[in-house]
């Protein structure tokens, strides 16, 4: 049987852009029907926490790395834009050339040199990125070099998560600890301002959403993205035929550490603060949870996935109704999710389309 | 001299509090490969069942005990039954599933007991200190290691001396054959998740006078618990008793330099590295895939 191709396109991938394509065209539509700026802010905030768990379907779903750590690259992405931003602002305590107000708290008396190149936003935009990619990079060749798999990289990620985690806190003159940093400045960039209740920073999560999602499609479609398919399925196999495993599944690693970053930076810019729960453990394993409600394989499910349960989560938790029980009907669903559903909301498309084949043919 | 000991003490003392909570967990991933996220929150109900049992029936710490362990042994089996059972075959995915089931207990002690601290009492017979090798220490972490020994000690003899752990071990090593020899894997299954799930109970209703008791308590434990199974190797007892005393005098000595947090985080970062370069475990001697 011969393939249809559309412009050199496969079906199935034909399709998928398609639908990755009328999903970011509806996120672009959103705001024309949504006047209200604290809304758009609480959409902006789900479709940043849709990239994480996006990033996360990318190890996880595609390579099969369980990173219970996701929230390292996240949170670090998150505290390199806080501070750029909390350099921006005009604190009402100020010590000598604008020294942060927390600093000044704590009786820092100099800017500590790590902070000195955030003044450069070039420089910031960078070290989102690249802070996470690094050391996934490390911590990855550390991992995959030693060919630890399975549960033992979970382990690994989720202790480093936990180091992370212990040394903000604990370095309270220089990352402001407990609080995280607060009181930043707005996100500056190309002479917009990004006030976090508008449009614009709407439109810049959006924007960032949808480029990493198609170029996220794009690596799950090359060679390197089917190799990695199969390390996912057969480890040894592929071993076998000669491919460098470690080399393919840390730059997995490291490709969703980057947009775990990236999504770090707009989680500052939308909620205006960064703090050292981004970094906690109940975050990351969230993250985890959405990415398997959507759908661990499928990129767009990961991300709906999140944006579903984060707004039910939201819109439960005011209602006066489910106040004080939406946390255990969010248990009931994940529990019911794993069980009949291991794919997710995703897997429930597959489903219906083999349904549907089985009546055609 | 006085301070290497006291040291030491306090290493035993934090390591056997470890062991108590990890043992539970040690059976559970051990022989089923689960990993019970909602380990914790067995704790933590043992510690709300210890403070509801003193706080409505005037009952002792000790004395409720009996009532926590097989209380929250029955809840085990009912998860393992209700949900545990269709995910052997799905190791990872049991993570999740067992997360959620930890949300939703956590939940629901929030809406019965409320979700502010609660405080149980210690019991009046173990408040003073004892004299150790000229330094005293608090009567009740003595007994908190003795406790642990003894109980220890019954688990391995469950596992290694009675027809059920027999059973428990053959289950483990290969399930099709142990059911050809008529054994109900199913049962045995269930009831080792209760008793581990039992055993946690009764960690947290130990570790309840010592901290404060919250909806939230069990989160921080489980994820130490994690660590030491895993470190001591899987299916090995001693190994996660040795790996409890080992990050537990780790934790002493690097607190009694440093401060807590940065022990904490040596410590983690030794895990790290000693999984990467042992990932079978430093106490496991013998290597069967």
């Amino acid at each position: 049987m011969k393939q249809k191709k559309i412009f050199g396109l496969s079906r199935r991938t034909a399709i998928q852009i398609l639908v990755y394509g009328g999903a970011c065209a509806a996120l672009f539509a959103l705001p024309l029907f949504v006047g209200n700026d604290f809304l758009l802010n609480r959409y902006s905030r789900y479709l940043v926490l849709g990239m994480v768990a996006m990033a996360l379907s990318l190890s996880w779903g595609h390579a099969g790395i369980l990173n219970l750590g996701q929230g390292l690259s996240f949170g670090l992405g998150s505290y390199c834009m806080a501070m750029a931003l909390k350099l921006r602002t005009v604190p009402v305590h100020t010590g000598s050339d604008g020294l942060p107000d927390f600093m000044v708290w704590n009786n820092v008396e100099h800017l500590p040199w790590f902070w000195q190149p955030f003044h450069s936003m070039t420089f910031t935009l960078l070290a989102g990125i690249f802070i996470p990619v690094l050391l996934a990079a490390f911590i990855g060749w550390f991992m995959f070099k030693g060919r630890v798999t399975g549960v033992f990289v979970a382990i690994i990620t989720l202790a480093t998560l936990v180091v992370a985690n212990l040394l903000i806190i604990d370095q309270q003159p220089f990352t402001g600890g407990f609080n995280g940093i607060t009181d930043l400045a707005q996100f500056k960039m190309f002479g917009i301002e990004f006030d976090a209740y508008s449009k614009s920073t709407y439109y810049l999560v959006a924007a960032c959403l949808t480029i990493c999602l198609f170029s996220c499609l794009a690596l799950t479609k090359s060679k390197a993205g089917l190799i990695l398919q199969a390390i996912r399925d057969e480890e040894d196999r592929v071993r076998f035929f000669g491919y460098d495993v470690a080399a393919y599944k840390s730059l997995a690693f490291c490709v969703s550490a980057a947009v775990a970053g990236i999504a770090g930076m707009l989680y500052t810019i939308v909620m205006e603060f960064a703090s050292p729960t981004f970094l906690g453990v109940p975050l990351s394993l969230s993250i985890v949870i959405w990415c398997a409600v959507g759908g661990r394989k499928s990129l767009l499910g990961a991300t709906i996935g999140a944006i579903v349960v984060v707004g039910m989560q939201g819109a439960l938790s005011e209602s006066a109704l489910f106040l004080n029980t939406w946390t255990l009907i969010m248990g009931a669903v994940f529990v019911l999710v794993v069980l009949f559903l291991p794919n997710g909301l995703a897997g429930l498309v597959e489903i219906f389309q083999r349904r549907i084949a089985k009546k055609d043919g | 001299m006085e301070l290497v000991i006291q040291n030491i003490l306090t290493g035993i003392s934090l390591g056997s509090i470890l062991l108590l909570i990890a043992l539970g967990l040690a059976i559970i991933y051990g022989s089923m490969g689960v990993i019970n996220m909602a380990h914790g929150e067995f704790a933590m109900l043992g510690a709300y069942g210890a403070w509801s049992l003193n706080h409505f029936f005037g009952l002792g710490t000790l004395a409720s005990l009996v009532f926590i362990f097989f209380g929250v042994a029955l809840l085990g089996l009912i998860v393992e039954r209700s949900v545990i059972r269709y995910l052997y075959n799905r190791p990872l995915d049991t993570i999740l599933a067992t997360w959620g089931i930890g949300i939703m207990l956590q939940q629901t002690v929030r809406l019965l007991a409320g979700g502010e601290l609660r405080y149980v009492e210690m019991p009046p017979l173990l408040t003073g200190t004892i004299n150790l090798f000229g330094v005293s220490v608090s009567g009740y972490r003595v007994f908190i290691f003795l406790f642990v020994v003894a109980l220890f000690a019954m688990t391995w003899l469950l596992m290694y001396r009675t027809k059920f752990g027999t059973k428990l071990r053959a289950v483990v090593q290969n399930r099709d054959i142990a059911m050809c020899f008529g054994i109900n894997a199913d049962r045995i299954y269930g009831l080792t998740f209760a008793y581990g799930a039992g055993l946690a109970g009764l960690a947290g209703a130990l570790i309840a006078p010592l901290k404060s008791v919250s909806p939230e308590m069990g989160t921080t434990y489980v994820i130490d618990a994690f660590f030491v199974v895993v470190l001591g190797g899987v299916q090995s007892l001693f190994g996660t008793a040795a790996s409890a005393l080992l990050l537990g005098e780790m934790t002493a000595w690097l607190g009694f330099y440093w401060n807590d947090t940065i022990a904490k985080a040596v410590v983690l970062l030794v895990i790290i590295v000693l999984i990467r370069f042992r990932p079978q475990g430093l106490f496991s001697f013998k290597v069967r895939s």
